[in-house]
């Protein structure tokens, strides 16, 4: 082989599923691999692992917020459904009940949205000829698409019904 | 400034003890030392049976990945000073078997590594003898992740690896974008398909914490989320998100 040339290699092996203890898994070891020691101590992971550092509890609070979202939209959906039975008979809700519970859920879909907005940057890779976008780009696109599409929602809300 | 510190180490002998348990050594404080001075410090004058992996001793070896209060740390990059008054606890990196002491078993880690083929491969032969030159921005787009270290602290942060042992793991996928991201490369697709198959990038929730950890700034969370975008406008697009 010439220096430079590179073997002509595949990605489709398959890989072997893991032992029970879950650490063997991978490719079946190379003649040179040293075998797994047989006592090795298998470390659980502790069911408040959360707990243990900030980022962990930071992570389990954005996902969440994501449960809130979801009862909001339930209860949209069952608001949306009283409705059919015409105006004359719909009562929307209210009460200092429904208006608690619908500022934790618009807290979560903030919380929920800024935490996605912000890792826009970081997640999105758009090519821009031999370079690519600025995340920093990316993000204010995002922010500036999130006031448009609320300020729209706003107005329709406001002077849709007039 | 103290005298000493109190370094408490998990200890660990397969052929003694049902499980790991911590020792405590009073080492002298310098204000210039590691954790791992002090461990050296510790086999060197207190318990030469205290095993732990080292070697450059400058975080570039990769070798010295331990848990220090809790924290993923190379060994070598942990300073007593940032953790006074003590004591400071010293376990070995989480999510791994322990094998004896601060070492771990990392066979898992190197099959992994091994499965995501982390060199360049080129279906044709090379494009002609000698070098393979690169423009500066072309070498912008994967230098990030060519600055792994291998040291695993990612592993020891990641909380899906426990839950999911066969998640291919943060280092293993970031290499394997570097490599994508390399215009050498010609097994980008591949290396794609390879990455959305099962135990790869939909295994990770983004937690976030690889990245955190990261003593080189690696960054294997964006290199995970980046692959999950680009698959999925692989799907939706027509040109294949590219």
């Amino acid at each position: 082989m010439r220096s430079g040339d590179v073997a002509k290699v595949r990605l489709d092996e398959a890989r072997p599923a893991a032992g029970v203890d879950g650490v063997t898994a991978g490719t079946a070891a190379h003649p040179s691999t040293p075998a797994k020691p047989a006592a090795a101590y298998p470390v659980k992971q502790p069911f408040t692992w959360w707990t243990r550092r900030r980022g962990y509890l930071l992570y389990m609070l954005r996902e969440f917020t994501a449960v809130g979202i979801a009862a909001w939209m339930i209860l949209f959906l069952v608001e949306i459904a009283r409705a059919r039975q015409g105006a004359s008979g719909y009562q929307p809700l209210g009460g200092p009940l429904f208006i608690a519970v619908g500022v934790v859920c618009l807290a979560l879909a903030l919380w929920h949205s800024y935490t996605f907005l912000s890792l826009a940057g970081v997640i999105m890779r758009i090519p821009l000829g031999d370079r690519t976008v600025s995340p920093r780009l990316i993000v204010g696109v995002m922010y500036g698409g999130l006031v448009a599409v609320t300020a729209v929602i706003a107005g329709l809300l406001i002077w849709g019904g007039a | 400034m103290p005298e000493t510190i109190t370094l408490s180490v998990t200890r660990f002998d397969p052929d003694r003890d049902s499980a790991p348990h911590p020792q405590s050594y009073e080492v002298p404080y310098q204000e210039d030392w590691v954790v791992l001075d002090a461990l050296n410090w510790v086999k060197a004058h207190v318990d030469g049976s205290v095993n732990y992996r080292w070697s450059c001793r400058m975080g570039i070896c990769g070798s010295c990945g331990m848990n220090v209060n809790g924290r993923p740390k190379l060994g070598c990059s942990a300073f007593l000073r940032d953790y006074l008054p003590g004591p400071i606890v010293v376990e070995p990196m989480a999510n791994f078997p322990v094998v004896r002491d601060l070492v771990v078993d990392i066979s898992s880690f190197m099959d992994k590594l091994k499965w995501v083929k982390p060199w360049i491969i080129r279906e044709e032969t090379a494009v002609g003898p000698g070098e393979h030159r690169q423009t500066p921005a072309q070498i912008d787009q994967y230098r990030q992740f060519s600055m792994c270290i291998n040291c695993m602290l990612c592993y020891s942060a990641c909380p899906v690896i426990p839950i999911e042992p066969e998640f291919v793991g943060p280092a293993a996928i970031a290499l394997a974008r570097r490599y994508e991201l390399d215009s050498r490369d010609r097994a980008g697709q591949e290396r794609l398909r390879t990455l959305t198959g099962s135990d790869a990038i939909w295994d990770c929730s983004f937690v976030g914490e690889c990245s955190a950890v990261c003593p080189k700034g690696v960054d294997p969370a964006k290199a995970i989320q980046q692959t999950k975008f680009e698959s999925t406008l692989g799907m939706l697009l027509p040109w294949g998100g590219r």
